[in-house]
């Protein structure tokens, strides 16, 4: 009887088994036939590709391939991204018989779908990375990027001779390329403060205003002449701005170590850059917070700023506030709308950098391509990247859609047709994994002097040198998070001169952030940057 | 007996009682109905007016733009309504038939194995693989990727409401079991026609959770349902709805996403309500299964 059970168990058992297997296997069976076609071509590709260039020159492409490409964003819905693409397939077919398809990584916990997405071995051709914001070094740690030394100077020879030698060494995992960076896209991310030109003018401040005392004389100037003015509307959120001013006192450089509000830890200079510092325990900080004091003391912002949730550039645009901040890739954008809003106010910028001439550049892997260590086709996927990077026709449908549809080109300017409408013709497919100034088309929406910004800094610019630091948190992932939670709780008052005595408030702080971690924090940030400085000097 | 029992129920210190209990209930009635009062009244309030005077009972500049941005594509949000609504009853049913058995035979005294055979169910509940075992067991394995099964098959039973079933099923007296045994009943027969009658308060608790489950399940729509499928289940459409209107907000990556103005606080209660207002339609037909005690009387003698 017992026996009899036994196997009846085993048989139950063993029947769910199966069962569970049959219908995995059902799908598995599809997904491999597609695979095992897919290795095929791979292989004979292989053998193609490693046969036939040398003995002809020429590349093989015989097979229809679609490449697949791995972009973060939500996928447009409204049918122009099919549009597009068909238009752009229709090149790429025509030039190297592929078609190109993006997969969408959409913003829903981005995070932990984009790596599993890499992870799991799915056979995504061309993949976005960021080695600020997409963990690019560790997933090349874990083996999810292609080495590309090889294939580059055969498949996108333009890319490969454009991209300077040292830009390449920065894309080096292990010493193999393993990303092709976008190193030829301006953005400046650099923060500062809007203020209105035409004001500081009437005002008798001297322009360009480049540090925070003379800011302070064109708070106090609105303060006194324009009473329905608030001098700089800030919100809550706001106040990392003030903390750039304090950074525009040091020399420290930002190297994206993320505390919350405001970074707590920073390099000390370029000149010095393996060495850890922080603005807070600056002996200067003392005394900016005693300035933030007295601002706030004066009224230069409003009252409630530490709970007010308003949009202070709604109050810039209308006449309401004398200053507003973001960074420059903003201010091309607000130069134009204000030339609108306020005809007249001359909108200028003054960026934290000027003071001391501290400019560090955006890391040119802060975008940029991989290629996904399964890919099927990695030849033919760098030769589709080859022509959105290097062909202007490609490029400028990825980027901008159809022209007459998406946008009209009058006076050398892209502007909107008559008749866009955003819910209905609005396109993008999100690639930034090496966009190209000479490709870009001068926006009616981008204020034309902006050169002058980018010359101002051009001149005064370093390269980052932090795009291959992994910053690793495993040993001190407690410590930081307090050190979050207590930048949160004390840093907004003391900046916002909201916290009573300033040289108490900034001793309580100092305290409270060494109870937490601080100086092992400290340390075990020293221990890598020494160990990053060994690596990158030799 | 009639007289005296009146009588208490005419009792001042009772009627005080009862006013209190009532004043009681209602208050917390008040507390769970407000919330929802402050919902509905914010999806109908313009962006600006939130902003300047923080929400109120009553919109005080109305507008229904947060609505239009939800429903800008009717045809999709019907559809993810039709998925979300298919996969819950397909699931609960599924799932509601599943555990039932499951329970009832981890119950069964006659039966050798159920203590290792819980012990296998609930080890789970203590240990688990992780996120990358699962993802590639359903991606790679089960080649599930872009299948509504990625998002039913792993709702359709949890330990905890197995657990829940059995212990429930255990209240039944085993002497039912035995007397259809006698009168030449087989296990199936006997667990369809007797035991599931008698469990319908369960059922209707599992089913509850299950479908609830289901109704608000958008993780796994969102790690194994590409966008390149057309619908999507709801929660994740509208969570999309919210993140993308969010993301272009504080846009700083790009330069290149188109930006307009988004009521993203009016947007987030507006997609609440429209993805909470079935379930309260559906709470009340439910409800009353709640109350019953079936086993009373089912053996006599």
């Amino acid at each position: 009887m017992v026996k009899v059970k036994k196997m009846m168990i085993v048989a139950i058992a063993m029947i769910m088994v199966f069962s569970l297997v049959a219908c995995s296997g059902n799908n598995n069976a599809s997904t491999n036939v597609k695979t095992d076609s897919g290795t095929k071509n791979g292989d004979s590709k292989n053998d193609a590709k490693t046969n036939t260039p040398e003995e002809t020159g020429l590349i093989d492409t015989s097979e229809f391939v679609t490449i697949s490409y791995l972009v973060l964003g939500n996928k447009p819905t409204n049918g122009q991204l099919e549009t597009v693409m068909e238009k752009v397939n229709v090149i790429l077919k025509e030039k190297v018989n592929a078609e190109l398809k993006f997969t969408w990584i959409e913003w829903a916990d981005w995070q932990t779908k984009y790596n599993l997405a890499l992870a799991s071995g799915e056979p995504i051709d061309l993949i976005t990375i960021g080695t600020d914001w997409l963990d690019t070094w560790n997933n090349a740690q874990r083996g999810a990027f292609m080495a590309i030394d090889d294939l580059l100077p055969e498949y996108a020879p333009i890319t490969w001779n454009e991209v300077p030698a040292e830009d390449w060494e920065e894309s080096k995992f292990n010493g193999k390329i393993v990303l092709i960076p976008e190193n030829n896209y301006t953005q400046w991310v650099n923060h500062g403060i809007y203020y209105r030109g035409d004001w500081a003018t009437e005002l008798g401040i001297i322009q360009p205003i480049t540090d925070m005392e003379t800011m302070g004389e064109y708070f106090q100037a609105i303060k006194e002449k324009k009473p329905s003015v608030v001098p700089i509307d800030l919100d809550s959120s706001k106040s990392g701005v003030l903390y750039g001013g304090m950074v525009s006192k040091t020399d420290n450089i930002d190297m994206n170590i993320a505390t919350g509000l405001i970074g707590i830890f920073m390099g000390k200079s370029y000149d010095e850059k393996y060495t850890v510092d922080s603005p807070v325990f600056n002996p200067l900080f003392v005394d900016y917070a005693k300035m933030m004091k007295e601002w706030a003391d004066k009224g230069y912002w409003r009252e409630d700023v530490l709970n007010y949730k308003g949009d202070p550039r709604v109050a810039l645009k209308a006449g309401l506030s004398g200053a507003d901040s973001h960074h420059t890739q903003t201010y091309r954008t607000l130069r134009v709308e204000m030339d609108k809003e306020q005809p007249g106010s001359e909108l200028q910028m003054y960026s934290f950098s000027d003071t001391r001439n501290n400019l560090v550049s955006m890391s040119i892997t802060h975008g940029g391509t991989s290629v996904g260590a399964h890919s099927k086709n990695p030849e033919r996927a760098l030769m589709v990247y080859e022509l959105i990077r290097q062909d202007a026709e490609v490029y400028k449908m990825i980027n901008y859609g159809i022209e007459g549809v998406q946008y009209e080109i009058v006076d050398g300017k892209s502007r909107r047709p008559a008749g866009y409408d955003e819910a209905k013709h609005g396109f993008y497919t999100d690639f930034w994994g090496g966009r190209m100034d000479k490709f870009e088309i001068p926006s009616s929406t981008v204020w034309d002097n902006i050169q002058s910004v980018y010359d101002k800094y051009d001149r005064i610019k370093k390269p980052f040198p932090y795009g291959r630091f992994v910053f690793d948190k495993t040993n001190i992932d407690a410590e930081m998070t307090a050190i979050s939670q207590v930048v949160g709780e004390m840093a907004p008052a003391i900046l916002f001169g909201k916290a009573g005595d300033p040289e108490k408030a900034v001793e309580n702080f100092r305290k409270k952030l060494k109870a937490v971690g601080y100086d092992k924090v400290m340390a075990e940030i020293q221990t890598q940057l020494d160990a990053y400085k060994k690596m990158i000097e030799g | 007996m009639e007289h005296s029992s009146a009588s208490i129920r005419s009792d001042l210190p009772s009627k005080i009682v009862s006013s209190f209990g009532y004043l009681f209930i209602g208050l917390f009635a008040l507390c769970c109905f407000m919330p929802f009062v402050l919902i509905i009244a914010t999806s109908f309030t313009s962006e600006q007016s939130i902003l300047n005077n923080g929400f109120n009972l009553w919109p005080k500049e109305f507008s229904t733009f947060a609505y239009k941005i939800v429903f800008e594509n009717p045809q999709l949000i019907i559809g993810s309504y039709v998925v979300t609504m298919a996969i819950t009853i397909v699931g609960t049913a599924i799932g509601l038939f599943l555990i039932a058995m499951t329970g009832y035979a981890l119950q069964r005294p006659d039966f050798q194995y159920r203590n290792s055979i819980s012990f296998f169910i609930y080890f789970t509940t203590l240990f688990s693989g992780g996120i990358v075992p699962f993802y590639l067991l359903i991606t790679q394995y089960l080649g599930l990727k872009d299948s509504y099964l990625a998002v039913l098959l792993p709702g359709l039973m949890s330990p905890f409401l197995i657990i829940l079933m059995k212990t429930f099923i255990r209240s039944i007296p085993h002497a039912i079991t035995e007397s259809a045994k006698i009168d030449g009943a087989g296990d199936f027969i006997i667990f369809i026609r007797l035991i599931l009658p008698m469990t319908t308060p369960a059922l209707a608790t599992i089913g509850l959770f299950t479908a609830l489950a289901y109704w608000n399940e958008w993780y796994n729509a969102l790690l194994f349902l590409s966008p390149d499928m057309k619908y999507r289940p709801l929660q994740l459409f509208l969570y999309n709805v919210i993140t993308s209107a969010e993301f272009i907000r504080n846009s700083t990556a790009s330069s290149n996403v188109p930006l307009r103005d988004m009521p993203l606080e009016s947007m987030k209660m507006a997609t609440a309500v429209v993805a909470t207002g079935p379930v309260i339609l559906f709470y009340p037909f439910v409800q009353r299964y709640f109350i019953k005690g079936i086993t009373v009387g089912a053996v006599k003698g």
